[in-house]
């Protein structure tokens, strides 16, 4: 799995266009509120009207700027699909490596675990707990990241055992090498891929969780969110709005997602030997 | 006639210091019994033989008490003494062309004793020594020829030739065949022999093994003017007790032995004798082992405990300090604190099986310290299965093993870390054995660091640095920034040995470890290896199916077949007369002897009888029906209903 990344990876269109998108969020993520011609929590604006060169994508129906709104509604999107994402990685990974390493009844107990929660929708645990709790959306992530990690300590676990039969793991072990040793010092680093793909498609799949979370209207109305966003534009659906109002938070979403999952297919080409194709390494 | 040394003390005056040449060194020769006395040079061989014959010089004072024939030499004056010589006892000088007159013709020097003695005539004289001169071997065109005009092995004879000349009963020889041919050599063991059959008593100085294991009944091996070990003359090349009786025979080419010769580490002393202080003498005199011309200060080493401490490969703290006594271990006598050669590792009835299918049948295996024991064997036979159950990778499922003394298993358990760094493994696959990961630093830090041996960057750079120039690696940076795949086989293979020495284990437990190296880096790291085991001592258990290796490495060998080891023994005893017909049909399909072997079908191995009963050109009822068991045959051990004989042999 070793990958010359300079030559081959920025060959790749996928990765090029997801790192090209991702370059660009981050960028606004990290100076978006400096970007934001407004304070998006004023309503001092004539509400509903279309954009001007003053308000670039119009006012909504509570007299905000949206272009203002947007730029912090993307910035909390994101911030809750990598809490959750990172979290989920780091406790996926763990237990992933924990269950395949010690086997026996520690695997047992972890991989039962883990089979329930799969079984479990996470959008139901999640509506359930914001509605009846009212969790504060760091939590909520937190929460999500609780439910997703199954997924990843499976690819793991998985990994881990074939990766302890490999000759250089045992020689470790048999030279005295202690679990600890092992775990951080042979199988974690053998893994790298794995990680990169369990954190794009966790991290897509939360940020996508917290829009529509917004949307449902389970969060706290004034905070800033695509989905909340989006749930106020479509009220107005029938009016001339969805291309000024509507559309941004849509695309903004989208494209967020499509940034991961480019990301995500490439790099799962890339690093994973069985996926490599020859177009991929030449083209 | 014999002669008796009892506690004989040789000590050479040489100004404040004296050189301490025998110590206490008993020994007894019956009539018609040849002894032999080997050790390197300066061991103190030939001051023996000159102190039996009372010819010491001035510098030398002596203790102890020897016994020529009933009379003490102590107790003998000048005289007596005088006429004893070449009368009762006499001496073969080694340097031979220094020993004769180069003025006189050979008979008249051979008929001297004769005529001094006046026993005859210098006619008659020079008659009985042109007989004697015939007898032993000189040609009679050759009697009337002066010293210069003879060869080096013509000498020998004349001057065997003039201590026989008074037929005594004692004869002391001095390298009587160094630097003789090997029909010389062949002469004088005759000549040896006949005295022997005579019934004469023979001392016999050597360092050529060979010879006084073929021709001596016991053998003393002497180390700076102490025996180190007595054994029956047949045990001397083939099962020594004493670590320096190993050493030696490693060191000694022999006709049949094919593996490489090995040396004994370090330099040989001497032992020096120093007189401190002015009023008591004896309470500040003590003897320091000295290495000529050594920096060592004043050559002060310690002064107690064994003499070849220094030297020995399997020496304990013990050693350092304590007095070590001659004891009697079977039909040897050894002075050894750890009974000679140490066990390192010994299975009994170890046998282990996946699921039902049995890999290794109960086997008992004794591995030696310092030993290099090749296991060969058809593939599928359980030679890794052995090996990895060794390594204490594996479990077995019934048996125990017992590594240093100590049950394996329990070590295991209570200090696993102590127990690993004991043992240093090569793998099968050396490239698989490392981290794709890892750097060559890293790769072969890794059992530094995981015992904490060495915790500063530095030492473990050092450690790095220092194995990686035992295995002929270069150290250099930015060869330890490179990955096992940037690397060719040979350096990976190398690396991986560094891996296993790191830690300096008494064990090397190696799985074909250089069947990725073409022959040439072959040869380097086989010769490191034995390097190694002789200047550490490392004991190492090699699978390897080359025979032609097992041959030039192997002190022993052992064969498995269908997971059962069917012949265990030494080296050159096995490959020159196999005495299981599967090791034979080994050997001599290495030797492209055999053609077409192969047949195809089921494997089946039946429970009952002889694993290689259905292969076996000799097999007979018996051979289906019951297994054979393990037995002791000659230096080897076989598992074989009937074993081939020497005969057998010949046949092919």
């Amino acid at each position: 799995m070793n990958v010359d990344l300079n030559r081959n990876i920025f060959q790749d269109t996928w990765f090029l266009t997801g790192f090209l998108l991702a370059a660009v969020f981050t960028i606004t993520i990290l100076v978006g509120p400096m970007l934001a011609p407004f304070d998006p929590w004023d309503m001092s604006f004539t509400p509903i009207s279309p954009p001007c060169a003053k308000h670039l994508l119009g006012i909504n129906d509570g007299g905000q700027d949206i272009f203002s709104e947007l730029l912090f509604a993307i910035r909390n999107t994101v911030f809750f699909g990598l809490t959750s994402g990172l979290v989920a990685l780091g406790v996926g990974v763990i237990i992933g490596l924990v269950a395949g390493w010690f086997g026996g009844l520690i695997d047992m107990i972890l991989m039962r675990l883990a089979d329930v929660l799969l079984a479990i929708p996470a959008i139901m645990i999640l509506i359930l707990t914001a509605a009846l709790f009212r969790p504060s959306p760091f939590m909520l992530s937190l929460i999500l990241a609780g439910l997703m990690w199954p997924t990843i300590s499976k690819t793991i676990r998985a990994q881990t055992l074939a990766k302890r039969e490999c000759l250089h793991v045992k020689a470790a072990a048999r030279i005295g090498g202690g679990n600890w040793y092992i775990i951080r010092r042979h199988l974690m680093p053998e893994m790298f891929p794995l990680y990169l793909i369990g954190f794009a498609s966790k991290t897509r799949m939360a940020m996508f969780m917290e829009a529509s979370l917004a949307f449902l209207g389970l969060f706290d109305p004034t905070r800033k969110s695509l989905g909340l966003m989006i749930a106020y534009a479509v009220k107005y659906y029938y009016m001339d709005i969805w291309w000024n109002w509507l559309f941004p938070p849509i695309l903004c979403l989208s494209l967020l997602i499509m940034t991961l999952t480019f990301l995500a297919i490439s790099l799962e080409k890339i690093l994973d030997p069985r996926l490599k194709s020859v177009e991929l390494l030449s083209g | 006639m014999n002669l008796n040394i009892k506690n004989l003390s040789v000590i050479y005056q040489n100004g404040s210091h004296s050189i301490q040449a025998l110590e206490e060194v008993s020994i007894d020769i019956g009539h018609g019994k040849c002894v032999a006395l080997v050790g390197e040079s300066g061991s103190g061989k030939t001051t023996l033989g000159k102190a039996c014959m009372g010819l010491l010089p001035s510098n030398a004072s002596w203790k102890g008490r020897v016994n020529i024939n009933g009379q003490q030499l102590e107790n003998l004056d000048e005289s007596v003494l005088n006429e004893m010589r070449w009368d009762k006892i006499a001496m073969v000088f080694q340097n031979r062309a220094g020993n004769l007159n180069p003025v006189h013709c050979i008979v008249d020097q051979v008929a001297e004793p004769l005529i001094q003695r006046g026993f005859s005539s210098r006619k008659q004289a020079n008659i009985k020594a042109g007989k004697i001169l015939e007898q032993m071997g000189v040609y009679r065109e050759y009697l009337y020829r002066y010293p210069h005009q003879l060869s080096g092995g013509q000498l020998q004879r004349v001057l065997l030739a003039m201590a026989m000349i008074l037929d005594p009963e004692i004869i002391i020889l001095d390298e009587p065949t160094s630097s003789l041919d090997a029909l010389s050599k062949l002469f004088i063991s005759e000549i040896i022999d006949q005295f022997k059959s005579k019934g004469k008593a023979v001392l016999l100085i050597t360092h050529d093994l060979e010879i006084a294991a073929g021709l001596a009944d016991t053998v003393h091996v002497l180390y700076l003017g102490r025996i180190l070990e007595t054994l029956p003359a047949s045990d001397l090349l083939l099962k020594p007790l004493h670590p320096y009786t190993l050493a030696l025979g490693r060191s000694y080419p022999t006709m049949t032995t094919a593996r490489d010769l090995g040396g004994i580490k370090g330099d040989v002393f001497y032992r020096l004798v120093h007189q401190h202080g002015r009023h008591d003498q004896d309470k500040y005199r003590h003897t320091h082992i000295q290495v000529p011309d050594s920096s060592h200060k004043d050559g002060h080493a310690p002064p107690f405990g064994c003499l070849f401490q220094s030297r020995c490969t399997q020496a304990i703290n013990r050693c350092q300090n304590e007095n070590v006594p001659l004891e009697k271990i079977g039909d040897h006598m050894v002075r050894c604190l750890r009974s000679g050669i140490a066990d390192i590792l010994s299975l009994k009835g170890v046998s282990k099986s996946y699921g039902n299918v049995p890999a290794l049948y109960p086997t008992d295996l004794i591995l030696k310290c310092g030993e290099l024991f090749c296991l060969i064997g058809e593939t599928g036979s359980g030679k890794t299965t052995l090996a990895m159950i060794l390594a204490g990778m594996l479990k077995q499922d019934s048996g125990e093993k017992t590594f240093e003394g100590r049950d394996m298993d329990q070590w295991a358990k209570q200090e696993y870390q102590s127990l690993a760094r004991r043992i240093g493994v090569i793998y099968q696959n050396p490239a698989e054995s490392i981290s794709p990961r890892f750097s060559v630093f890293e790769a072969v830090a890794e059992p530094l660091k995981i015992h904490k041996k060495a915790m500063s960057r530095e030492s473990i750079q050092n450690g790095v640095s220092r194995v990686l120039a035992r295995v002929r690696l270069s150290a250099d940076p930015s060869f330890l920034k490179r990955y096992p795949h940037e690397l060719n086989m040979g350096a990976i293979q190398r690396v991986c040995m560094a891996r296993a020495l790191i830690l300096e284990p008494a064990l090397l437990v190696a799985d074909e470890p250089t069947s990725s190296l073409d022959p040439s880096v072959q040869a380097k790291v086989l010769k490191l290896l034995l390097d190694l085991q002789i200047e550490l001592g490392l004991s190492m258990f090699f699978i390897t199916h080359n025979i032609g290796l097992a041959r030039k490495i192997g002190d022993r060998i052992g064969v498995m077949l269908a997971g059962r080891l069917v012949e265990v023994g030494p080296a050159d005893k096995i490959l020159s007369g196999p005495r299981h017909p599967y090791t034979q049909l080994l050997i001599n399909s290495a030797r492209g002897l055999v053609k077409n072997t192969f047949k195809p079908g089921s494997k089946e191995i039946k429970p009952v009888g002889c694993p290689f009963v259905s292969r076996c050109p000799r097999h007979k009822d018996l051979c289906r029906e019951k297994s054979p068991e393990m037995v002791d045959l000659d230096y080897c051990r076989v598992r074989c209903h009937f074993p081939l004989t020497v005969d057998h042999l010949y046949e092919n």
